[in-house]
C-alpha cells in the first residue's frame, strides 16, 4: 500500500517539476521586474519541502537547483546548495503544511525565497558577475525574490484547493488516500 | 475500504513513519553541491560542465519553443504598447481606439516586421560582407544573474563557441555556449561582457562594457582624446573576434572628473534586447575584416602615448588621489 501511494507521490512530484520546469524555461524569462526573473524551480522545491519535507524534500530541491544551475550562467552547484539548505528548513515541520495551512507558508517561503536570492546575489558579486552589492540586491536580487513568491501563489492557490496533500498521495479534502482497490 | 483515517491525523501518521528527516540528505547534497562548484572553476571538469549544459540546452529546446511561442503575443503586444505609451499624454479616446486596432493587426503587423527585420539582416549581410547564418531567437535569460538569448542553431549549422552574433542595427553578443541545435548568446549589455571597440569619428580606442542598466560603458579613453555625444561607437576589430567597423551604439553621455585620466563614457546600444527576434550569426572573418597592422599600431601607439602622458601625470595622480594610481596601473 505504501508502496503504492509512494508512486503516486513520485508520479505527482514529477508532474509538477514538469511545470516548473516549463514555466522556468518558457515564460520566465518573458516575466521581468527590474533585472528579475521569477524562479519557479524554487517554487516547486520549496512546494514538495512544505508538503513533504525530509528526504524528499531535500533531494528534490537538489535536482531543482541543478536543472536551474544548468539553464542559466552562473556556477554549477550554487543553486542546488542553497535550494538543498533553505528547503531543508522549509521541510523541518512534521506536516503538510499546505494542506493544512497554506496561507501561513508565504511567509516563510517568502523569508527563504529572500534568503536564497540575497544568498546567490552575494555569490555572484563574489563570482565577479555583478559590480556592486547594491546593484545585486536592489536590481536583481528584490525583484528576482518579489516575482518568485507571485509566482508561489498560484501554486499554493492550487495546491490548497486540491485538498489534502496531493503531493502526499490524497486526491481531496473527502477522499481517503489509502485503499485496497486501484484508484 | 479505508485503511487508515482522514485529514490530519493520518497525515501526521504518515510523516510519523518516515524516519528520514532529511538531515542525511543534506549533508550529502550539500557536499555534491560544493563538489559541483569546486569542480567547475578548474579546467578539465568545467568543460564537461559545459557539455552538459549544452546536452540540456539541447534537450529542452522543444520547452523554449513552447515558451517562445506562448508568449510572442504578448511580447509583440508589449513592444507594440512601449512604441505607442510616448505619445499617449497627447492623445485620448482616439488612442484607445488605435490601440484596439492595432492589437487587432498584431499578427498581420508581426509577420510584415518579420520581413523588415529579415531584409535588414540580409541588408547588414551585404554591406559589411559578412559570412554568417540566420537565427531565430527562441529563448531569452531565465535567471536574474545574466544577459543572455538562446538561439535555434548549434553546432550541426556550423555555429561555434565565440562567434559574433548581429541583428540588423548592429553587433548583440557572442556565443558562449553551443549545442547541436541551439546556442546561448552573452549579449553586450550583459555586465560580463568586453568588446574592444572605438569611436567611429575620432577612432579613439577603447573597450565597451555592458552594465546593469542595460546601457554600455566605453572604457580606456583618454581623457586627452575626442568623444561627443552623438558619436557612433563600432568594433575596432582588434583580438580578431568581431569584424572591423561593426557598429554597436550610440555615446549619449561622456564625462570627465575631476583628475581623471578617462573618459566615462556611456554608449546606448543600437539594438532593443527586448525585441531580438532574428539574428546573423557571423561564422567567418575575412582579412579585411580584422584590424590592421596600422590599427594596431594605431591602438598601440595610443597605448604608449597614455602611458608617457601618465608617466608624467603620476606624480600628481599620486598627490591627488591614490585610486588613480591604480588605474594607472591598470592601463
Amino acid at each position: 500500500m505504501q508502496v503504492k501511494d509512494r508512486n503516486r507521490n513520485r508520479r505527482n512530484i514529477g508532474l509538477l517539476a514538469l511545470i516548473a520546469l516549463v514555466l522556468q524555461l518558457g515564460i520566465a524569462p518573458a516575466i521581468t521586474l527590474g533585472l528579475g526573473h521569477p524562479n519557479f524551480m524554487f517554487v516547486f522545491a520549496a512546494v514538495v519541502a512544505l508538503s513533504i519535507g525530509g528526504q524528499t524534500g531535500v533531494v528534490t530541491a537538489f535536482v531543482a537547483g541543478l536543472l536551474m544551475d544548468l539553464s542559466s550562467t552562473g556556477p554549477l552547484g550554487l543553486s542546488s546548495l542553497l535550494f538543498c539548505i533553505s528547503c531543508y528548513v522549509l521541510g523541518m515541520e512534521v506536516r503538510d503544511r499546505i494542506a493544512e495551512e497554506p496561507g501561513m507558508t508565504v511567509i516563510p517561503f517568502a523569508v527563504a525565497a529572500l534568503g536564497v536570492s540575497l544568498c546567490y546575489g552575494i555569490a555572484m558579486l563574489l563570482y565577479g558577475a555583478s559590480e556592486s552589492l547594491l546593484e545585486a540586491i536592489v536590481f536583481r536580487a528584490l525583484p528576482s525574490t518579489l516575482l518568485t513568491i507571485l509566482g508561489y501563489l498560484p501554486f499554493l492557490f492550487v495546491m490548497g484547493r486540491a485538498g489534502a496533500g496531493p503531493l502526499r498521495g490524497g486526491g481531496g479534502k473527502h477522499r481517503s488516500r489509502y485503499t485496497l482497490g486501484n484508484r | 475500504m479505508p485503511l487508515t483515517g482522514k485529514g490530519t491525523a493520518s497525515r501526521q501518521g504518515i510523516r510519523r513513519g518516515e524516519t528520514h528527516t532529511g538531515g542525511r540528505a543534506l549533508i550529502v547534497t550539500v557536499v555534491l553541491s560544493l563538489l559541483l562548484m569546486t569542480l567547475g572553476t578548474r579546467e578539465g571538469p568545467a568543460a564537461v560542465f559545459s557539455g552538459a549544459r549544452s546536452v540540456f540546452q539541447t534537450v529542452t529546446m522543444p520547452v523554449r519553443y513552447v515558451g517562445s511561442l506562448v508568449t510572442a503575443p504578448f511580447t509583440a503586444a508589449g513592444n507594440i504598447m512601449a512604441n505607442l505609451t510616448t505619445d499617449q499624454e497627447t492623445l485620448s479616446e482616439l488612442r484607445a481606439e488605435n490601440q484596439r486596432l492595432v492589437a487587432r493587426n498584431a499578427e498581420l503587423e508581426e509577420a510584415a516586421l518579420s520581413t523588415e527585420r529579415l531584409e535588414g539582416l540580409l541588408e547588414l549581410r551585404s554591406a559589411y560582407s559578412l559570412t554568417s547564418t540566420g537565427a531565430r531567437i527562441i529563448s531569452g535569460s531565465n535567471d536574474s544573474w545574466s544577459e543572455t538569448v538562446t538561439i535555434d542553431k548549434g553546432t550541426s549549422s556550423g555555429v561555434a563557441v565565440g562567434m559574433p552574433v548581429t541583428d540588423s542595427a548592429g553587433v548583440i553578443g557572442q556565443i558562449i555556449e553551443c549545442g547541436p541545435s541551439t546556442s546561448l548568446v552573452r549579449l553586450i549589455i550583459d555586465e560580463n561582457s568586453g568588446v574592444s571597440a572605438m569611436v567611429q569619428q575620432s577612432r579613439a580606442q577603447g573597450v565597451l562594457k555592458g552594465t546593469a542598466t542595460g546601457s554600455l560603458r566605453l572604457t580606456l579613453i583618454r581623457t586627452d582624446q575626442t568623444v561627443e555625444v552623438g558619436n557612433t561607437v563600432v568594433t575596432s576589430g582588434l583580438g580578431g573576434v568581431f569584424p572591423k567597423g561593426l557598429p554597436l551604439g550610440k555615446v549619449v553621455s561622456v564625462e570627465k572628473s575631476a583628475g581623471a585620466l578617462y573618459y566615462e563614457v556611456v554608449v546606448e546600444p543600437l539594438s532593443n534586447a527586448d525585441s531580438l527576434e532574428e539574428v546573423l550569426v557571423i561564422t567567418a572573418i575575412s582579412e579585411d575584416q580584422r584590424a590592421t597592422a596600422e590599427d594596431i599600431a594605431e591602438a598601440d601607439e595610443q597605448e604608449t602615448s597614455g602611458l608617457t602622458k601618465d608617466d608624467a601625470l603620476k606624480p600628481l595622480q599620486i598627490e591627488e588621489d591614490d585610486e588613480e594610481e591604480t588605474s594607472d596601473t591598470d592601463w
